[in-house]
């Protein structure tokens, strides 16, 4: 019998209490005559702002000239102006307590930056001085360049950067979404010249997007802005081609050997949608069901009940072009094959079986609910919009999703995960000890073999 | 400059169980968490890792709540969860649409009350945390470099010293009863903090805390076991291999001064000219100046937490990735170069005014957000824990940032030449065994 103490608390869950409407912060949007975008948002929750330029240029439409001349680029681009040496400039960024990356991933470049309110004039007027007058002084470019030869050595040796870029090269073949990082011999390769013909090219205001969410009044901050970035003459870059990824058809085993390896990293992946694909919520609502949250499915098989890995996952990836999933584990050598087993059994239940309607309430909730957490923090909003506008998402995206994701039927996950959780031709990377993994592996598809540097062997 | 008013109210329920709440309602989005004042520091002998175990043990299962249904229940009210070991304290925590505010409390309250676990999940749990290990350190460049390496050179208490991930021989020994022994002990109301920030009314979670959390029973906590460390008197160094990676790293850790003294303060200040990203003293010299270093990186309890969040010895850590063309020794003689700058000139007025500058910026930010974001006011929920289980004093979220903005050059200069010095430090270096890719 319990003890009389314990029976105020009642055994049974407490309901929901009623829902507070989520309401998205309006948005104040500009456009500079020389095209700069601009969308500025308010938001409360500390004497900061945070803020993102944006260029819808990244290493893919740069591949044929350099691979990852976007993000050496980006690296540079903070290390010198015409007027401002890099001391100079990590120094004006101290004293406005502010902190700035910039970066280039497949798509976009970016320049991010946050900054107390109180000085946001003079960080507007520094990130334009980056955006406009960067010079890429030789020295810097030299020591960067040893910098990313030094990471990439680092990138070699690391079982996850392994598996995806392999996955990467298996499903995007002679698209330049197969390159993650360049090979040291590109970097060795790489010229100053080519960064300041980048830079001059993509770094325009007609390729750009500026967003700045946090404790600020929007028309104080669009004078800043204008006041910043008025002067840097128009222009936007040309459209590129880039070819076509091949149909990848038949399910292969990519084994990458990381010699002296305690554990296997597992990555099985399919090519996907992008995000304009009408598919697009209900794939990603088929996704948190099998390995998208930690309430699902791959999570609760392999992780909770075999104990086989601590974060097996799944996820949808979306770039501009074309998109891709994948589903990972790091398990023990041992386990892989039955590691693998249990993915595919997953995969194809997500296929075969229509999802009960308590677990799809469940996971439309999870997605609907956490997509509101963005409203929490200045970053996840910003994060949030610059998904929203680089990729020219409908205007009412954000407002509307939680309602498109509330929409969605058991016949709409299957669907989506027919077409996608294509587990027969499924391309499978395991990156570990050859000798613990060759036999386990070869069992799901016909072998191939690589070493850490991306040769067959 | 504006003072913090950030709204905190607390309370203390009749079983000790402290109840932390900081209201805004701007979004409708509500963060509970529930802090143990228990780390691994505390773990008992011979079960070195059992801390972090235990935290997992917490997701298997209470009275009326099955393995799996937390985690379910969070995910399915539109949250997401975890929790993590500390030095000092252990923490589980959700973000949660605020409708679901009451279904977490209960949730909460029932694992504090009775947990609920079987030989099944403690072994299923053992080894996911094998695999937890291998995947963040056996199996990765660098892993568990330095906050792995450094305490067993630097301390000589076992608490301070050992592996705080647990040696595998250690894992395999734990014992249910060992879960349930721990359980009683360190997890009783007296022992913990309720937070709940965002979205609701101070009445509203004080009666809600009072119905689920108030006739939990609390036993009395034993004597806390002494975690000092006696004086040391020279420099200790260690080496430690690295299977993976090419470059070749050392860290450097220095006993930190006790947390809210005076030398606390100015200490602070000197580790944000030191460490302070690219501008700081450490990177500006060896990466950018000098070229001998591909990275460095370090701070005050570097790299798992911040000068809040702890409650015994501490170091203020340097990692330094440097390039293979130069020896330990001439990257050391570079570093402590800086050290010997700023003992012997100080810091200027100049700089030390864009440190204090940053330094609140930085605040700023770790209030709002802190650790990768995703939980809103995870900062602010942690630092008021800390606060609350260290100090009794959550309000000093709205105070202590005045002590550090009052620190003067003078101050800093005198805390560089007392704590920075040979016999106050540890180094190790870790040392490649690969060449690399092939």
């Amino acid at each position: 019998m319990a003890p009389a103490t314990a029976s105020r608390e009642p055994a049974a869950v407490p309901a929901l209490g009623p829902e507070r409407p989520v309401v998205w912060p309006p948005r104040a949007e500009a456009t500079l005559d020389n095209g700069l975008k601009v969308v500025l948002v308010t938001s409360h929750t500390i004497p900061k702002f945070t803020a993102q330029l944006l260029f819808r240029s990244g290493n893919a439409v740069a591949a044929r000239e350099a691979s990852g001349l976007a993000e050496i680029t980006a690296t540079v681009v903070r290390t010198g102006t015409n007027s401002r040496a890099s001391r100079q400039i990590e120094e004006d960024l101290r004293r406005m307590g502010a902190d700035l990356s910039t970066g280039a991933g497949a798509d976009s470049s970016a320049i991010s930056f946050a900054g107390l309110a109180e000085f946001s004039a003079s960080l507007f007027e520094l990130v334009a001085d980056l955006a406009r007058n960067a010079s890429f002084p030789a020295e810097e470019f030299e020591r960067e360049r040893r910098q990313r030869l030094e990471e990439l050595r680092i990138e070699r040796v690391t079982p996850g950067f392994l598996a995806g870029e392999r996955l990467r090269k298996v499903l995007f073949g002679a698209h330049p979404y197969a390159l993650v990082a360049p090979t040291e011999a590109e970097v060795e390769g790489y010229r100053r010249e080519q960064l300041v013909a980048f830079y001059g090219e993509h770094y325009r205001p007609g390729n750009a997007l500026l967003i700045a969410v946090g404790d600020f009044s929007p028309a104080e901050f669009l004078q800043q802005i204008e006041k910043a970035f008025r002067d840097w003459p128009a222009g936007k870059p040309g459209q590129t081609e880039l070819p076509a990824p091949p149909e990848v058809r038949g399910r292969r085993v990519h084994l990458v050997h990381l010699a002296g390896s305690v554990q296997a990293q597992v990555l099985v992946g399919n090519r996907a949608i992008t995000r304009h694909h009408p598919d697009w919520l209900r794939l990603g609502l088929a996704n948190s069901i099998l390995g998208g949250a930690f309430n699902s499915r791959l999570v609760m098989n392999i992780r909770e009940q075999k104990g086989y890995s601590y974060s097996p996952r799944s996820a949808v990836h979306a770039l501009r072009q074309h998109g891709y999933l994948s589903i990972h584990a790091a398990v023990r050598h041992e386990v892989a094959a039955a590691t693998l087993a249990e993915i595919f059994y997953e995969m194809d239940r997500m296929r075969a079986l229509p999802v009960g309607e308590e677990e799809l309430a469940d996971a439309r909730n999870y997605l609907s609910g956490v997509f509101s957490l963005g409203l929490g923090t200045q970053d996840g909003l910003a994060g949030q919009l610059a998904t929203a506008y680089l990729n020219e998402l409908p205007k009412d995206y954000l407002e509307t999703y939680r309602d498109n994701i509330r929409a969605l039927t058991p016949e709409d996950v299957l669907a989506a995960s027919r077409r996608y959780f294509d587990s027969a031709n499924a391309q499978i990377v395991v990156v570990g000890e050859r000798k613990d993994l060759a036999e386990q592996a070869a069992l799901f598809g016909d072998l191939e073999v690589y070493d850490a540097l991306g040769n067959r062997t | 400059m504006p003072k913090l008013q950030i709204p905190i109210e607390s309370t203390t329920l009749g079983n000790g169980l402290r109840v932390v709440i900081s209201p805004d309602r701007a979004a409708p989005i509500v963060t509970v968490g529930v802090y143990y004042n228990i780390g691994f520091r505390l773990e008992p002998r011979g079960r070195s890792g059992f801390a972090h175990l235990f935290e997992h043990m917490m997701f298997q299962g209470s009275e009326n709540a099955g393995k799996m249904v937390h985690i379910k229940l969070v995910n399915a009210s539109g949250g997401v969860l975890n929790g993590s070991t500390h030095y000092d304290v252990t923490n589980y925590f959700q973000a949660v649409p605020s409708n679901a505010l009451e279904r977490v409390l209960w949730l909460e309250a029932d694992r504090m009350r009775a947990l609920k676990v079987d030989g099944e999940n403690l072994r299923n749990q053992r080894d996911v945390v094998k695999e937890e290990v291998r995947v963040n350190v056996l199996n990765q460049p660098y892993g568990g470099f330095p906050w792995l390496d450094l305490p067993p050179v630097a301390y000589r208490n076992w608490p301070n010293a050992h592996n705080f991930y647990g040696d595998f021989q250690d894992l395999d020994a734990a014992t249910l009863d060992d879960v349930r022994e721990f359980f009683k002990t360190y997890y009783a109301p007296l022992n913990a903090v309720l937070l709940v920030l965002g979205d609701t009314r101070p009445e509203e979670v004080f009666a809600l805390a009072e119905r689920y959390f108030a006739d939990i029973p609390s036993n009395s906590l034993p004597p806390r076991a002494d975690v000092s460390e006696l004086p040391q008197t020279e420099e200790r160094r260690g080496e430690v291999e690295e299977k993976f990676g090419t470059l070749p790293a050392l860290a450097i850790g220095y006993h930190a001064p006790e947390r809210r003294t005076a030398d606390w303060y100015a200490a602070a200040m000197l580790d944000q000219a030191l460490h302070g990203g690219r501008v700081g003293r450490i990177y500006r010299r060896l990466a950018l100046e000098k070229q001998v270093a591909v990275d460095t990186e370090g701070g005050i309890h570097y790299p798992l937490g911040d000068a809040f969040d702890y409650n015994g010895p501490i170091q203020m850590v340097t990692r330094i990735l440097h390039k293979p063309e130069f020896t330990a020794g001439q990257t050391l003689a570079e570093f402590d170069q800086v050290i010997g700058e700023i003992q012997e000139k100080g810091i200027g007025d100049e700089e030390l005014k864009q440190v204090r500058v940053k330094f609140r910026s930085d605040y700023y930010s770790q209030l709002e957000g802190g650790h990768g974001g995703y939980i809103p006011r995870f900062g602010l929920m942690h630092w008021l824990a800390c606060f609350t289980l260290f100090d009794r004093e959550p309000q000093l979220v709205n105070s202590i940032l005045d002590g550090f903005l009052e620190v003067t050059p003078a101050r800093v200069q005198a805390a560089a030449q007392k704590y920075l010095v040979a016999r106050n430090r540890a180094i190790v270096f870790r040392r490649p065994v690969a060449k690399g890719a092939a």
